[in-house]
């Protein structure tokens, strides 16, 4: 099922042609993708590297981070809610035109490869360093870009419905955990004294900024959510709880390890909890645990995968889905084969001032232009509602209502 | 046909299924895929000086099917690392440490050899640690031999005597923890083996040194001419930054274990005054207790210990037959003393010794840092203790 750009002659149709039947992700959908986003990269080296920076007070820099994040997911919201059925995509070119619609993509389309690249390069380094200690990197990655293949060819929708089946697992297991540490008890006074070197705290903080921006692949969700009267409140709701999670992870990781934060290292992150809580009397439980967050990263990467192939394909303005998923395999093929997982070099790499700047900005900068379209489409609309446009429309074949065989209409070298 | 709905609940089933598969295939299947080109080691020594020095008990598959044996090997290096390599190189195989459920500290070894376990090797953060008086390659020696003799097949026996013993327990992560602490303190449990009367060593209770080789030592050691009959735990190991400082004695390590040691239902005694008269050696089973050590802003220290006892044996049928309530008013107050002169000696030995391993520093670290960082000294702090027993 490939995607298709399909052109779109009636940019504003009504409401009732716009319904559910036609949407990709249905508002249980987006609640369980945003809780999903918000716990998958937030339990991985996030945690580990800001209590080696900011030590006992790592777990306030987890907030702020997820403050930040949560602000984010409002604006995005926002726009999911006034965007109505127009996509990110269109959304774009209605405003900026083609070409400034494409260059935008391709800008997007960085932002999401590069924290593609953080979250695999994550995931890789812990199976290396805990679970495949002799499994070779560069062939263990096959497994990962497969699956990342396989969603990239595939819909937002097809995406959505394995994220529902998965988020219940990763859902009872988080719960679990927490239920477990909170009841074997750690020594949460190591958290205190709170901010005792203030400029360490800032230093680590703006240095692991390249973090944050979790909820930007939801712009792709734009004009293809069935978002009804409520689905807001609760996508907040997923949201804010999955970033409650993520912070008491830390504040249970700086109570471990906020006296020696040298210690800390990949090998002792979430899954080390239940060891450290339940004791070693009933074995690696940490590898079983483990399973708790690699779902949820695993499918936060195929998110950003889905998001890179999408803004690379309007970039392009071809939908050849697969060749561009596995065009976009080849680089990250080379770059965590050869750089990131090296993890000195992925560390230089995410917390040099280049990445700490600008993915914060883009973070930002990509919901709120999101807003800003969803708003100007709305007061195009009303002065000029019987207008018909000349734009864009990335929708997943013939899913999204539209024609027959929209590609050989719309994409790149016909244009 | 199968209703969408019920190929949802199909899949889900496959997925969790998958994902358990997923979660346990790297410690089972692959792990006994490779068992043979690994020796799981399952207890660790540990001894600095000029070079240090690790002694791992491993398990050795046997031509009886599923049965295992016991065996011993010391090797020398300058660094930990190095030395853990050397195992593998010893035993011909590589040495698996990630089942390594205790590690035994010898008295020349520090921190920094812990941390160096637990940073670069695959020994996990939670296993329980233990000193040894001595040498550690001794130690571990005699609990081998005294494994083999028992059929004790995991090394957790010990973490399971010193909670029953009454002594605080401590892991690899909360020592490491506690000596990066503003403390800068931490102990650990003695253990020290008991030996059959006439059978060489001291002769004595325990050994605590004296004797030879470490049990069957690949690395040149000779076999063990001890009998081992079991395990004495009573004693604390101080521990600073660089290393040992000290030795705690009972009374004060039982101090140690009422604020520090989660206590599974260990055995106390106390001496109980009633009617004038003193009933010595009134036993009590510890069911419950609850602690809070707390910085005052007057730069006191308040240390409140309340427990739950459940008296019992001869000597409390002795107090129990006279009256009741009396009794257990005498109880609880021949309990308390205990408990309190435990502390006191706990404090006392603290500050003689120059470890706090009560952590009041920590505690006033948390809540008054300023405080401690510019005037805070242990032997002058202040401290009221509180003891609330209850009898049930």
């Amino acid at each position: 099922m490939n995607d298709a750009m399909t052109q779109n002659n009636n940019p504003s149709p009504p409401a009732s042609s716009g319904g559910s039947a036609t949407k990709q992700a249905t508002g249980k959908q987006l609640v369980a993708t945003v809780f999903i986003l918000s716990v998958a990269a937030k339990l991985f080296m996030f945690p580990i590297y800001l209590i080696q920076s900011t030590g006992r007070d790592a777990y306030i820099a987890m907030a702020v981070a997820g403050g930040f994040d949560l602000i984010m997911l409002g604006i995005v919201l926002f726009a999911l809610v006034k965007s109505g059925d127009r996509d990110f995509f269109t959304l774009l070119t209605d405003t900026f035109g083609r070409t400034g619609a494409r260059m935008i993509s391709a800008v997007v389309a960085l932002f999401m490869f590069f924290k593609l690249n953080i979250g695999v390069a994550e995931s890789l380094l812990f199976y290396a360093d805990n679970v495949f200690t002799d499994f070779s990197v560069s062939i263990m990655i096959f497994v990962l870009l497969i699956f990342f293949i396989s969603v990239g060819m595939h819909t937002l929708r097809a995406f959505c419905r394995l994220n529902e089946l998965l988020v219940p697992l990763v859902a009872v297991g988080l719960i679990a955990l927490v239920t477990v540490v909170a009841m074997t008890g750690y020594d949460f006074g190591n958290i205190l004294p709170v901010m005792r070197n203030g400029k360490a705290f800032a230093d680590g903080l703006c240095e692991h900024t390249a973090w944050v921006g979790d909820f930007t692949p939801l712009v792709l969700f734009l004009g293809r959510t069935d978002m009804k009267k409520r689905t807001a409140a609760f996508v907040a709701v997923g949201g804010t709880a999955g970033t409650a999670i993520a912070v008491f992870f830390s504040v249970v990781l700086c109570a471990a390890f906020g006296n020696v934060p040298i210690l800390v290292d990949t090998s002792t992150n979430v899954p080390s909890i239940l060891q450290f809580s339940v004791g070693n009397l009933y074995g690696r439980t940490d590898m079983f645990s483990s399973i708790l967050w690699s779902v949820a990263a695993f499918i936060g990467n195929a998110l950003l995968f889905y998001s890179t192939c999408r803004c690379v394909a309007f970039t392009i303005g071809k939908s050849a889905h697969m060749i561009i998923a596995c065009a976009v395999c080849v680089p990250m093929y080379f770059i965590q084969v050869f750089a990131m997982t090296d993890q000195t070099l992925f560390s230089t790499i995410v917390t040099s001032r280049a990445a700490s700047v600008a993915v914060p900005i883009l973070a930002a900068l990509i919901p709120i232009l999101a807003v800003a379209c969803s708003l100007r489409r709305g007061k195009n609309n009303s002065s000029s509602a019987q207008a018909s446009g000349d734009a864009e429309v990335v929708s997943d074949n013939g899913e999204n209502g539209g024609s027959a065989d929209p590609l050989a209409k719309r994409c790149g070298t016909e244009e | 046909m199968i209703s969408a709905r019920k190929k949802l609940i199909v899949y889900k089933v496959i997925i969790a299924v998958f994902a358990f598969i997923v979660a346990f295939m790297p410690s089972t299947v692959l792990r006994s895929r490779e068992a043979n080109s690994r020796v799981v080691v399952e207890l660790i020594g540990v001894d600095g000086g000029d070079k240090v020095s690790v002694t791992a008990q491993y398990v050795m598959p046997t031509e009886t099917q599923g049965a295992t044996s016991k065996d011993v090997v010391t090797v020398s290096a300058n660094t930990v690392t190095e030395a853990v390599e050397l195992l593998s190189t010893a035993l011909g195989r590589r040495a698996e440490l990630g089942h390594c459920s205790m590690i035994i500290v010898g008295e020349t070894a520090t921190p920094d050899h812990l941390a160096t376990l637990m940073t670069a090797t695959d020994v996990t953060a939670d296993v329980y640690l233990a000193a040894a008086e001595g040498e550690a390659s001794e130690l571990v020696g005699d609990i081998t031999e005294f494994m083999k003799k028992t059929g004790v097949t995991d090394a957790d026996f010990i973490a399971y005597g010193v909670n029953k013993a009454h002594i605080a327990t401590n892991t690899l992560l909360d020592f490491l923890c506690d000596i990066g602490s503003a403390s800068r303190s931490s102990f650990l449990p003695i253990v020290e083996m008991l030996e059959e009367e006439g059978s060489g060593g001291s002769g004595g209770e325990s050994s605590g040194g004296g004797s030879d080789s470490g049990g069957e030592s690949s690395g040149g050691g000779e076999k063990s001419s001890k009998k081992m009959t079991g395990m004495e735990i009573n004693k604390l190991a101080l521990f600073g930054e660089n290393g040992r400082v000290g030795i705690m004695q009972e009374k004060a390590a039982r101090g140690v274990a009422w604020v520090s040691a989660p206590i599974e239902k260990g055995i106390l005694t106390a001496d109980v005054d009633i009617d004038g008269e003193t009933v010595k050696n009134v036993s009590a089973r510890l069911l419950k207790k609850h602690v809070e050590i707390k910085a005052r802003p007057d730069k006191s220290i308040k240390i409140t210990i309340r427990a739950v006892i459940e008296p019992h044996g001869d000597k409390f049928n002795e107090v129990d037959s006279r009256n009741t309530a009396e009794a257990s008013a005498a109880l609880k107050a021949g309990f308390s003393e205990t408990v309190k002169s435990e502390l006191v000696a706990a404090f006392d030995a603290s500050v003689e010794q120059g470890c706090d391993v009560l952590f009041i520093g920590k505690e006033f670290y948390r809540h008054y840092p300023d405080y401690f960082e510019t005037e805070f000294d242990l032997a002058n702090t202040e401290v009221e203790y509180e003891v609330d027993i209850s009898v049930k």
